[in-house]
């Protein structure tokens, strides 16, 4: 089954443990990606198979391969649920080297710049993973090491830095998903964002039709840098009961998207308060990585504090 | 794959349901066993007038199609040799009903096993099959394979725990097999025939499958023995005595070795150790169960004793068997743990021979195997840890596979426990059912004459389950 090859020279070093991933997919149900567009396809297993297929010569590179191995959020939940202790996300990076000497060009979740941005380079400051660089006269993003956390669109004064894949964490994009929740529900309902470090303690693959009788939805937000006042005002604005917020613990959070979830919180509550409704129907909780025990406690206490206000 | 029926599908399941790149084709050729060949097209289906429409049109066309839940298999049981159509059946994941005053509940095939499992927990019951892949298994891929798993020793295999089911069979027919009630003699009872088919029967929609409650009580405890030969008769005569274990679980030398090696558990470097669990709602019920178990264990030289009914004690003594698979993964740099010779089963009192059988073929083969499992159900599992890219590896692998099977049915055990035939194991299985193969093909043939479901797995398999397929690693000559 040979065909072309590219020169693999950072994946080549992993072929041992491309071949010591045993396949079991355990990782499917941390994936955001996959748990999006619920394809295998873009699993983190079906990326390590396709470096694999690079290496051994068995898969012909192509857009659509760069596009899907240019494709993470970097949670790393796929590396912790990993049964062979695979460095997924090394491998990831390296298989992004290969296909860019290869002259693949391919944007996956890599942050743009439209060409109207000002060179202000506060998002090259603000880059807590140095990958926004100005490079002749221009800002581009590195994708070896994007991270796409999303805080170069967050601080770009003129809105020319831009997400790029999102699977459905972009702000249009969640806040479709909340309305639509709330809007379906005749009785007013709460929405729980979760960051994907949070181990959100809920059904990972399936649906409940019957007997759903849950009082909230946890909505994932990818990182705490995705979510927007816009949306947090959204939930209220579709008669939410409460919103709760989840992120990482100060310190623990890679791309400070906790700080700006904190902040975010804080302005809703304080609105909230400036037109007579209750600021204690948003809340922020912090939560250990992988906390799926403590993040149900949580919600709980939430749900039952903002049940007997009513 | 013509483009008119790439078209017809899309005209199916949607557009967006539709998958037919090389990456997309090379990462459905394979699940979790050793062997790799390409589907020409992935398609998704929604619901179960999807799944009519689309084996309709291979049936008319006679175009393979497999069904996949979660690609988890370990013998290559998604593996489309023939190519045709990969139904992936994860899209048809919900949980219709739990149905509390009947004790059941109705599940679409796509459904995670642990998903389930967490839907039933609030109502204080579980579904037991629940094999170490539950986060990953979905029902119809359990269903397939009759899985099973470390509670299996009492609660049962899925065959157990399945009511009834919905199918829709090789001639896009829809059809009720079994029934929403606890017993039923009403005919052939087909809904078991489809538990353990492999997806060479019939596509199942649905399943309406029975839970038991949650115990109030669990106790797990270890025993560390100095010969594999004392742990397997401990575990013969548990299993003789009457003694109702939730769980009994052998691990040998090297896997305690891998797991030592690789985390520092400080476990006991003995050549075996049992874990053994009872549980129900009484606690004396269940002390009664552990002290008998410890007192046979004690007869058979077993030591170190210890068992806790704490969540967090109990939590570190599963730990090493926990972690056993990332351990072999880790046992050698130059090794990879391949799913071969992964399950077998032989009677009770031959379990100990089992263990010392597997540890002398893989020393003559000149590769690492070691022994574990769930032997309360009299089954074993194996792993063989090789370099992969050596061909004379192979070679010594599939000698190794040989001799075990040679063994397993000489004293009346049988080619698979739980993970099933697929490509991998075909060739025992044809031995060992040689006298039955002809009533196998004959139902293969009355429920599917045009061989569309499925095809080449099981008795229609190729004896040499190296060449069957490409091997999903590189192999240097
Ligand atoms: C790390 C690891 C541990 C494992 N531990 C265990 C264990 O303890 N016990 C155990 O029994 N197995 C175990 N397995 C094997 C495997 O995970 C299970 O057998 C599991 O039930 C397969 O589920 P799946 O959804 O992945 O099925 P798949 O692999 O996708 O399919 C399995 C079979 O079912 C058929 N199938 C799938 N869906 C349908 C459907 N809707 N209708 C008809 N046929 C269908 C397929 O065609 C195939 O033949 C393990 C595997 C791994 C990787």
């Amino acid at each position: 089954m040979k065909t072309k090859t590219i020169e693999c020279k950072n994946l080549k070093k992993w072929e041992k443990t491309l071949a010591s991933c045993i396949r079991c997919g355990y990782c499917f149900e941390h994936c955001p990606i996959s748990k999006y567009t619920r394809w295998e396809s873009d699993t983190p297993r079906a990326k390590i198979i396709m470096a694999h297929g690079l290496v051994s010569g068995s898969l012909e590179p192509s857009d659509y391969i760069a596009e899907k191995l240019f494709s993470c959020f970097f949670c790393k939940r796929c590396e912790t649920a990993c049964s062979s202790g695979v460095s997924l996300t090394d491998i990831f990076i390296d298989a992004r080297k290969d296909l860019i000497e290869a002259g693949f060009n391919i944007t996956g979740t890599t942050t743009l710049t439209r060409p109207d941005c000002v060179l202000c380079l506060a998002c090259v400051r603000e880059c807590p993973h140095e990958a926004r660089l100005l490079v002749d006269n221009k800002i581009i993003t590195d994708p070896v090491i994007c991270q796409a956390c999303g805080r170069c669109v967050e601080v770009c004064p003129t809105g020319a830095a831009l997400n790029g894949l999102d699977f459905g964490t972009s702000k249009q994009a969640l806040q479709h998903e909340t309305m639509e929740y709330l809007q379906k529900s005749k009785k007013s309902k709460a929405i729980v964002f979760a960051c994907n470090w949070s181990y959100f303690p809920d059904l990972q693959s399936s649906i409940q039709v019957a007997a759903d009788n849950k009082t909230y939805k946890i909505i994932v937000n990818m990182c705490g840098n995705r979510l927007e006042k816009e949306t947090l005002i959204e939930a209220f604005l579709n008669n939410a009961s409460g919103v709760l917020v989840a992120c990482c613990p100060d310190g623990d959070c890679e791309h400070n998207g906790n700080e700006k979830a904190k902040s975010n919180v804080q302005y809703v509550k304080n609105l909230l308060q400036s037109i007579n409704m209750d600021p204690e129907t948003i809340h922020l909780v912090q939560i250990e990585h992988g906390d799926k025990s403590g993040f149900q406690m949580e919600i709980d206490t939430f749900m039952e504090k903002i049940s007997g206000n009513k | 794959m013509k483009k008119s029926d790439l078209e017809k599908l899309k005209s199916i399941v949607g557009e967006n349901n539709v998958k037919s790149d090389p990456a997309d084709l090379y990462i459905y050729g394979s699940d979790s066993s050793v062997h790799n060949a390409l589907p020409w097209v992935i398609v998704r289906p929604e619901n179960t007038e999807h799944v009519q429409k689309i084996v309709k049109f291979a049936n008319k066309n006679k175009i393979p199609i497999i069904p996949r839940g979660g690609g988890s298999g370990m013998c290559g049981q998604t593996v489309p040799i023939h190519g045709g159509i990969t139904l992936d059946m994860k899209l048809m994941n919900r949980i219709l009903e739990i149905n509390m005053p009947d004790v059941y509940c109705r599940v679409e095939p796509g459904v995670v096993d642990d998903d389930l499992n967490m839907a039933l927990k609030p109502h204080g019951v579980f579904f037991p099959p629940t094999p170490a892949s539950s986060r990953i298994a979905t029902i119809g891929g359990e269903i397939g394979n009759n899985a099973s798993g470390v509670r299996s020793v009492k609660y049962g295999a899925t065959r157990d725990a399945v009511l009834g089911m919905k199918v829709v069979m090789a001639n896009g027919d829809l059809v009720d097999f079994g029934a929403h009630t606890r017993v039923e003699a009403s005919g052939y009872q087909m809904h078991k025939l489809i538990v353990g088919s492999e997806g060479t029967l019939g596509i199942v929609v649905e399943a309406t499958l029975k839970f038991v409650p949650i115990p109030e009580f669990r106790c797990l405890g270890i025993a560390n023995f100095d010969s594999i030969k004392d742990a397997g008769e401990a575990v013969g005569e548990i299993m003789a005595s009457g003694a109702n274990p939730s769980m009994l679980e052998l691990v040998d030398s090297i896997a305690i070795k891998a797991v030592n090696k690789t985390m520092d558990l400080g476990l006991a470097e003995v050549d075996a150790a049992l874990l053994y669990e009872a549980d129900g709602m009484v606690v004396e019920a269940v002390d009664y169960e552990i002290n008998k178990m410890q007192k046979i264990c004690k007869k058979h030289n077993g030591k170190d004793l210890k068992a806790s009914y704490d969540p967090d004690e109990r939590a570190k003594i599963f730990m090493g068997r926990k972690k056993l698979f990332p351990a072999l993964s880790k046992y050698d740099e130059a090794l990879s743990s391949t799913s071969l010779a992964d399950d077998m089963a032989v009677p009770y009192s031959k379990m100990a021979d089992m263990a010392e059988k597997i540890h002398a073929v893989a020393k003559k083969n000149n590769i690492v195997m070691t022994a574990y499992g769930h032997c309360g159900s009299g089954c074993m599992h194996t792993k063989i840890l090789m370099d992969t890219n050596r061909k004379d590896q192979w070679a010594s692998a599939k000698k190794a596979i040989t001799e075990i099977y040679e063994y397993v049915r000489s004293v009346n055990g049988t080619t698979s426990a739980e993970h099933g035939i697929g490509l991998s194991k075909a060739e025992s299985f044809k031995i060992e059912k040689a006298n039955s193969l002809d009533t196998l093909k004959a139902i293969k043939k009355a429920l599917d004459p045009n061989n569309i479901l499925n095809p080449g797995k099981m008795m229609q398999a190729p004896e040499d389950w190296v060449t069957a397929t490409d091997l999903r690693y590189s192999v240097n000559s």
